[in-house]
């Protein structure tokens, strides 16, 4: 859908050049890529063309500060930028979903059984151990858990906590239009959300995903338990979710 | 009880997430999941159905649970994908191998006639009730 070849030849004009032209050109260009993920915000009562001026104003951004010596495709620069922009114009506008006091106190005794029950049990504990330390119901539980990512990552909040609102899923972030994604990129964008893990984590995920580890190889590499491998893993992604969504990678 | 299967049709609109992700852990939950696995299974739920649901072609979205006492396994579609070259398709598939691998035991794409079907597992884990 969009000729890498000449936006390459653009980004290197625009540089050299700092010119009005060759900038003017790369957001005709990717003004499409702008309109679908504004598209992904629709659902929240705001006129859909003020969402494709915010979506405009994060390309513009993506623009201005994409390195063209990195080894990455500019859409998948840009679209954690626009999206990004997108999210802080609902937070800005007060329009954040915001979660039940009751929720967010469950999900934070939920967190506190967990701990509890993990040291007492020695392993991960069952939803219904859970519900039956809290005195409440395994479907508070689990009710407990689908708000816990709102609760925990403010970035994420919008999409995973509204009855309404869209979801955007990373899979769909990285697959969509933007065909030619090579596994150089991928570990491109991941080398670079890396740095927000701590150095334990960043090892989970190299031995992972870049030597094919299982978790249970994993474990016995780092002397600790497949449950705790597994942890790691999930938090890691979940760092990685938000950091890559919110537009700072 | 040896297998049990539960099937869950859902427009295939992404405001449906929630029904797919509660759906689900509730299921692994009822195997006496840990909170771990049950969360794995439930990230990997919502990621599959918004990748389904920006990609394929269906208005429904197909998911085929079945609940064994060792394992849960969690079949999705098939379903019709825009026809793509096959150096993006597996590219595109490379990718959500790499999401979906770290969080399920068991994570497979298989293409029959133009549909495509994903299919996760999850075992109980270590130790638990």
């Amino acid at each position: 859908m969009w000729d890498k070849v000449h936006t390459r030849a653009l980004f290197v004009r625009y540089r050299e050049n700092n010119d009005d032209e060759s900038r003017d050109e790369l957001i005709t260009m990717y003004l499409n890529l702008v309109k679908y993920l504004a598209s992904r915000f629709r659902n929240r009562g705001e006129p859909i063309d003020d969402l494709i001026q915010v979506g405009t104003i994060g390309l513009i951004k993506a623009i201005d500060r994409f390195d063209i010596g990195r080894e990455v495709e500019f859409t998948t620069y840009a679209t954690p930028t626009i999206v990004g922009e997108l999210k802080r114009h609902f937070r800005d506008k007060g329009w954040a979903i915001k979660v039940p006091r009751r929720l967010q106190e469950l999900s934070f005794r939920v967190n506190q059984a967990m701990d509890a029950l993990t040291q007492k049990l020695q392993r991960s504990p069952s939803i219904l151990e859970i519900a039956e330390y809290l005195e409440v119901t395994s479907e508070d539980v689990l009710e407990a858990m689908e708000t816990s990512e709102a609760y925990n990552f403010v970035s994420l909040e919008s999409d995973r906590n509204s009855d309404g609102a869209d979801s955007f899923s990373i899979l769909e972030y990285i697959g969509a239009d933007d065909q030619l994604l090579s596994v150089v990129d991928d570990r491109a964008t991941l080398a670079l959300a890396l740095r927000y893990l701590s150095p334990q984590e960043q090892h989970v995920l190299y031995l992972r995903f870049f030597r094919g580890l299982t978790q249970t190889e994993i474990a016995t590499q780092l002397d600790i338990s497949q449950m705790q491998v597994s942890r790691l893993l999930r938090k890691t992604l979940r760092v990685l979710r938000e950091h890559l969504v919110a537009g700072e990678v | 009880m040896l297998s049990d299967r539960v099937t869950l049709t859902v427009p295939a609109r992404a405001e449906f997430a929630k029904t797919v992700r509660m759906t689900v852990s509730e299921l692994a939950s009822r195997l006496g999941m840990s909170y771990d696995n049950v969360d794995d299974m439930r990230i990997a739920a919502d990621e599959a159905f918004v990748y389904v649901c920006g990609r394929a072609n269906d208005d429904e979205v197909v998911f085929q649970a079945d609940l064994k006492p060792d394992a849960l396994t969690l079949q999705v579609g098939p379903f019709s994908v825009d026809i793509m070259q096959d150096q993006d398709e597996d590219a595109v598939d490379r990718y959500a191998m790499f999401i979906l691998d770290s969080v399920c035991d068991s994570f497979t794409l298989e293409h029959e006639d133009e549909r495509t079907t994903l299919t996760l597992v999850k075992y109980q884990g270590d130790g638990c009730a």
